[in-house]
Parts: structure tokens; C-alpha cells; sequence
């Protein structure tokens, strides 16, 4: 069969996920090999490499063929982003530990150590943030005012959730999907899995230090990831909460433009046909109905498949172990 | 030795949340009370998330009584997944619930058991003597059961009792998320089960402090019309939504007629707006609501609660001579 099944399991995975932006992956590898030799531990690489970006291919072939260490690379066969290499990298990932990082120097290698130190604490995650920020000041505004947004949307505090550089223990790894643009929310997720989910300050590297300016398409891509985290952490047991809000407020408000123009016109005021706000009101309300009744949509398709759901994540089960007890269970019984 | 040990007469759930004075007085109440019942029996306590040591006072115990378990969730997930938990652990023939903040009296489950063995499947207790402010805790609980037994049919004057007692089958066909504890005797009697509500203590809290305020009153309210549509119309949704519909249909015949009477009747500078802006609410709300009803429809054929229909049966044979 295939190598893998025969090799032993490194402690550590290492992914990288070549999807965007990337640096000099050579050296990449090797900074972080180094810290890890370091620490005495064992490790695999695995390059994930969008399809876009094949260009790395030879380069990293050529790293593969000169290591001594363990590194396989994973062409996807077309762009899914870094969310999908990031689970593709996942499921081959054979160490107990699974360190991700970005594919570019976003912070010292260095913070492994603390980092695994950390995750023998009792973390389940350990996730990077780049502080102090030697960003210019508009990144950090723009950094500031999305973590503010994630922050209060999902009742976390995470300062940092789009640094790549992040170790966990492998549960967390196979527990969590991530899809979408979800990666960014991986430390999100996680606490809201029940792990525990911390962030460990490292520093900045200069490589990391563009200015990033995107596009309003990104920018509004980003805000919908936020929407989607925010629906999925809070309502998806009970859609109707979410729904059934929105659209009662949006329908008690057309509800009460009409009332009001109803009475206006009752009155003798004046004719209202030719006014906007008849057609604002009817709007509303129709939009409530539509919100409300997809709402409850929501909750038949969550009283369905109520069987398949756990909604709890038990860590521990304490009891006597099974001999014992049977010993002991006609004394105290 | 296996799971579904068949041995085991009673299994007592307890969620506790942040109790680590009440643990081990209540664990000693429980003794005592179970004490004088027949039948092995095993103690399920589920550690919702505490952070105040209960899960170390859980452990000592645990060492001590072979019969308790303790289950301990990575973190808060609330009453109804603590029930649940301990649900899918129980192995006894009836399980008992109980509060972990010593509010209920041990002493009372004998009562509940003996009503289980009269046949009902579900008994609840009731707190008839409430020791808690009027204002606050009492006057909300009062509307709401009513509402409850209003809008679902099932009239208990005491649904946030978790001092309760079910029928083994009962409780392997619960399948409770979110936080539908609150309305777990409806929710059951999706099932068609026998409920009975009989009278218990309550006591005043010695320790620690209470987790339920008064506070959303629109999630209760948003739960009740959600469990109101599961109950009549879990397998037929579309008939729900068309229901839901009706009214609109109907309203936007006659706005239909009255514009279409407008219309006829304008004279010259144009007609009014009003009535036929009306009737696109009205046809849209309808025929929405039909659409979704369809879709629901098609949600529910295809997911997996009817292949699983928790229907409660009690198979009575008789040994022939």
C-alpha cells in the first residue's frame, strides 16, 4: 500500500497552505524545522498548493528531494482557497499535534515553543496574534474594527483570529469543519466547540508588514463570513430565534406605518395613495412574513435531523473502574 | 459488562452547573432516599461546565459510590443538553431527574415512582409551595404554564420542574436540544406518552445562587409558536403553512374584487393606490406561505424524523393457558 500507512506518525503536522500570498517557502520551511529540531520534536510538512499557484511546485519538489525531514506536497486540482487546502492538509495530517501556518512569515517561529508549552497547560488551541503590530496604522484600524465586529457578534475576545499560525491538538483539527472562508474563525469555532481556545502574543515579522488595501468585494466578502460565524455560533439550534426576531421587527414596523396611514387617511387628513410610505409599509411586512416563515423552515429542518445532532461535547467521564465496582457494589449498594 | 445492562431498576440525572457546596449534601440526601427503594440503581450526575470546583467534589464522590457517574461537558452547554446527556448514559428501567441545587427533595422520588408504576410514563412534579419572589419568579411561571397548556395541549401547572420521573422507552426516544426543557412534557407528548403531575417539595436554596432570571421572555415566546407548529404539523407542514395562509388568501379575494371594482368605477384622474397595494401584500403573504409549506413539506420527507417516528407503544401480552 501506500508509504504513508507504513511510515511512523511524526508528534507534529506542520501544514501550509500555498493559496495566496506566499514567501519564500525554502526558507519558511527550514526556520520552523529548525525550531522544531530544536525542541526535540518529531515532525512532518505537508505543502497544500492551489492549483493557481503550481509555480511553487518545482521549488518545493526540489526541498523534498534535498531534506532529511518528512515533507509531502498536495496539488489541489483547481482554486478552492485556503479553507479547503487547509482541510485537505487536515485529513493527511498524521501528528498528534497539527501546527498551521501561513505561507509567508507572518510571525518568529519561534513562538512554537510557548505554544506547545501552552497546549501541555490544557489549551486545546493555541492560536498566534501578531502584538505588538508593527502594521501601519490603517491596517491596524482595519484589523481593530473586525476583530471589535467578530468580538461582540459572537461574544468572544480574540484579537487576532486571521493569523495562519496556529497549534492544536488533533481533535480540535478533526472536530471543527471549516469551509468557506471559515479558516479565519477557526479559534471561534473552537471555543464555541467547548475547547479551550487561547491566544498567545509573538511578534511581528517585517515580511508581514504590507499595507492591505483590498476591495470593497473583499471587504464585503469578510463581512458576510462575520454574519455567517455570527448565525452559526448563536442560532443554529433555534433558527427561529433569529429569524423570528428579525422579522417580527421588520413586520411590527410596516405594521405600524400602515396602522398610522390607515388612521391618517380614516381621519380625513389628507388622501395617502400618493405617498412612499404606504409602499415602505407594505414592504416591511411582507418582508417579515418572508423572514419569519423561513424561520420556521429552519426549525423543521432542525426538529428532522434532531436525531443526528449531540449538542454537547462531554470531556471527561468519571466512574469507578469497572472491576471495582463490581466488587465494591454489594457493600455500599 | 454491558452498557444496556438490564439489572439496573432506576437511573437519577443530575445537571449540575457551579453547585460545589450542594453536591455532596444532595449526594447524601440521595442516598438516603434511595436507600429504602428496591432494585439496584445508578446516579448520573452531568457537570455542566462548572468552573467553582464541583467537578473535583464530583470526583471524590465518584471514588467513594460505585453507583454515580459523573460526566463532565468541555463547557457550559445548558440544562437541556445536560438532560440529555445523561438520557443517552441512563440505563435504568425508569429515570428520575432532579435539580443539582437541593430545591428538590430526594425524598420525593418514591412518589414519582410509584405513579410510573401505575402506568403513566411521564410524571412531573409539581412545586406547589414555591420559595422564590412572587414577583419575579412565581408570576411569570404562572402565565407561561398557562400559555403552554394553552397553545400545546398538555396542561401542567409546573412545566419548569426538573424533579420528573419517565418510563425507560420515553427517554431513549427524547432527542432535546436547545433549551427545550422548558416545554420537555409537550415535546414528549409528540410521542403520545401518559403524563401525570403530582404535588413535591421545594425548599428554599441553601447554597450558591440561582441561574434563571427573568429575562427572554421573546426566545419563550418564539420557542412556544415553533413547538406549537412541531407538535400538529411535525409530518405534514405544508397543511400547517397553508393554514398559516388562509387568511391572507381569503382577504386578498375580496381586495382583488374591491380593486377591480375601483378600477371600474374611477373617474378620469386616475384611481387610488391604496386597496390594490393592499391586495400585493396580501396575494404575496399567501402565496408565499403556500411555497414554504411546500418546501417544508419536502424538508421533512426527506429528513430522517419519520423513519424514526418516536411513537410510544406499550406492547401488553398475555401468557396463554
Amino acid at each position: 500500500m501506500s508509504v504513508a500507512t507504513t511510515r511512523a506518525a511524526p508528534e507534529i503536522s506542520l501544514i501550509v497552505p500555498v493559496v495566496e500570498r506566499h514567501g519564500d517557502l525554502r526558507r519558511l520551511f527550514e526556520e520552523y524545522a529548525a525550531e522544531l529540531v530544536a525542541l526535540g520534536r518529531s515532525f512532518e510538512a505537508i505543502f497544500v498548493v492551489d492549483y493557481r499557484e503550481r509555480e511553487v511546485l518545482p521549488e518545493l519538489r526540489r526541498l523534498q528531494a534535498e531534506t532529511e525531514h518528512d515533507v509531502t506536497l498536495v496539488l489541489l486540482g483547481g482554486t478552492f482557497g485556503e479553507s479547503s487546502a487547509l482541510t485537505v492538509g487536515l485529513e493527511r495530517a498524521r501528528g498528534g499535534i497539527v501546527v498551521t501556518a501561513a505561507a509567508y512569515f507572518q510571525v518568529e517561529p519561534s513562538g512554537l515553543g510557548p505554544a506547545l508549552a501552552a497546549l501541555e497547560e490544557g489549551a486545546d488551541l493555541v492560536a498566534g496574534r501578531r502584538h505588538p503590530r508593527r502594521d501601519t496604522l490603517f491596517n491596524r484600524l482595519q484589523t481593530g474594527l473586525f476583530h471589535r465586529l467578530v468580538g461582540a457578534l459572537t461574544s468572544t475576545r480574540f484579537r487576532d483570529v486571521s493569523c495562519g499560525f496556529r497549534v492544536m491538538r488533533r481533535q480540535v483539527a478533526e472536530e471543527i469543519q471549516i469551509y468557506g472562508g471559515l479558516h479565519r474563525f477557526l479559534p471561534v469555532l473552537a471555543h464555541h466547540r467547548g475547547f479551550r481556545a487561547v491566544e498567545l502574543p509573538l511578534g511581528q515579522r517585517s515580511e508581514d508588514l504590507a499595507t492591505r488595501y483590498y476591495g470593497v468585494a473583499v471587504y464585503l466578502k469578510r463581512l458576510l463570513d462575520v454574519l455567517t460565524i455570527f448565525f452559526l455560533v448563536k442560532f443554529t439550534r433555534r433558527p427561529l430565534r433569529f429569524f423570528g426576531l428579525l422579522g417580527l421587527a421588520l413586520s411590527s414596523v410596516g405594521a405600524g406605518i400602515t396602522l398610522y396611514l390607515g388612521i391618517y387617511r380614516l381621519l380625513g387628513l389628507g388622501p395617502i395613495a400618493g405617498r412612499p410610505l404606504l409602499l415602505l409599509g407594505v414592504l416591511l411586512m411582507v418582508l417579515g412574513i418572508q423572514t419569519l416563515s423561513l424561520g420556521l423552515i429552519g426549525e423543521i429542518i432542525i426538529f428532522t435531523h434532531a436525531r443526528s445532532i449531540r449538542d454537547y461535547q462531554i470531556a471527561e467521564v468519571i466512574e469507578r473502574p469497572a472491576r471495582e465496582s463490581a466488587v465494591e457494589a454489594g457493600r455500599s449498594g | 459488562m454491558s452498557r444496556e445492562d438490564a439489572g439496573l431498576e432506576l437511573s437519577v440525572v443530575v445537571p449540575v452547573f457551579n453547585e460545589a457546596e450542594n453536591v455532596e449534601p444532595l449526594h447524601a440526601e440521595l442516598d438516603a432516599a434511595l436507600a429504602g427503594l428496591p432494585g439496584r440503581c445508578e446516579l448520573i450526575f452531568v457537570d455542566d461546565g462548572s468552573t467553582d470546583g464541583t467537578g473535583e467534589r464530583l470526583r471524590a464522590i465518584c471514588a467513594r459510590d460505585p453507583r454515580v457517574v459523573a460526566l463532565r461537558f468541555r463547557r457550559n452547554y445548558g440544562q437541556t443538553a445536560a438532560i440529555q446527556a445523561g438520557f443517552d448514559r441512563a440505563r435504568g428501567r425508569i429515570v428520575v431527574t432532579l435539580d443539582g441545587d437541593l430545591q428538590n427533595d430526594p425524598a420525593d422520588i418514591a412518589r414519582l415512582l410509584e405513579l410510573v408504576e401505575q402506568g403513566y410514563d411521564v410524571v412531573s412534579g409539581w412545586r406547589k409551595e414555591r420559595q422564590e419572589s412572587a414577583l419575579t419568579r412565581r408570576l411569570p411561571s404562572i402565565v407561561a404554564n398557562w400559555l403552554i397548556g394553552r397553545l400545546t395541549g398538555v396542561r401542567l401547572h409546573d412545566n419548569g420542574c426538573t424533579l420528573k420521573a419517565y418510563r425507560r422507552e420515553v427517554v431513549k426516544r427524547a432527542r432535546l436540544y436547545s433549551e427545550m426543557h422548558r416545554f420537555l412534557a409537550p415535546m414528549l407528548s409528540l410521542s403520545g406518552c401518559r403524563y401525570r403531575e403530582i404535588e413535591v417539595r421545594h425548599r428554599p436554596r441553601r447554597f450558591g445562587r440561582s441561574k434563571y432570571g427573568l429575562s427572554r421572555i421573546w426566545k419563550v415566546m418564539l420557542d412556544l409558536l415553533t413547538i406549537k407548529m412541531l407538535l400538529r404539523f411535525a409530518t405534514h407542514p405544508a397543511a400547517w403553512f397553508a393554514i398559516l395562509g388562509f387568511p391572507y388568501a381569503t382577504a386578498a379575494l375580496a381586495t382583488t374584487a374591491a380593486s377591480v371594482y375601483l378600477y371600474a368605477t374611477a373617474t378620469g384622474d386616475g384611481f387610488p393606490i391604496v386597496v390594490p397595494s393592499i391586495t400585493v401584500l396580501l396575494v404575496f403573504a399567501a402565496f408565499h406561505l403556500l411555497l414554504v409549506g411546500m418546501f417544508a413539506e419536502l424538508v421533512v420527507r426527506f429528513g430522517d424524523f419519520r423513519e424514526t417516528e418516536p411513537i410510544l407503544t406499550t406492547v401488553e401480552r398475555r401468557a396463554r393457558a
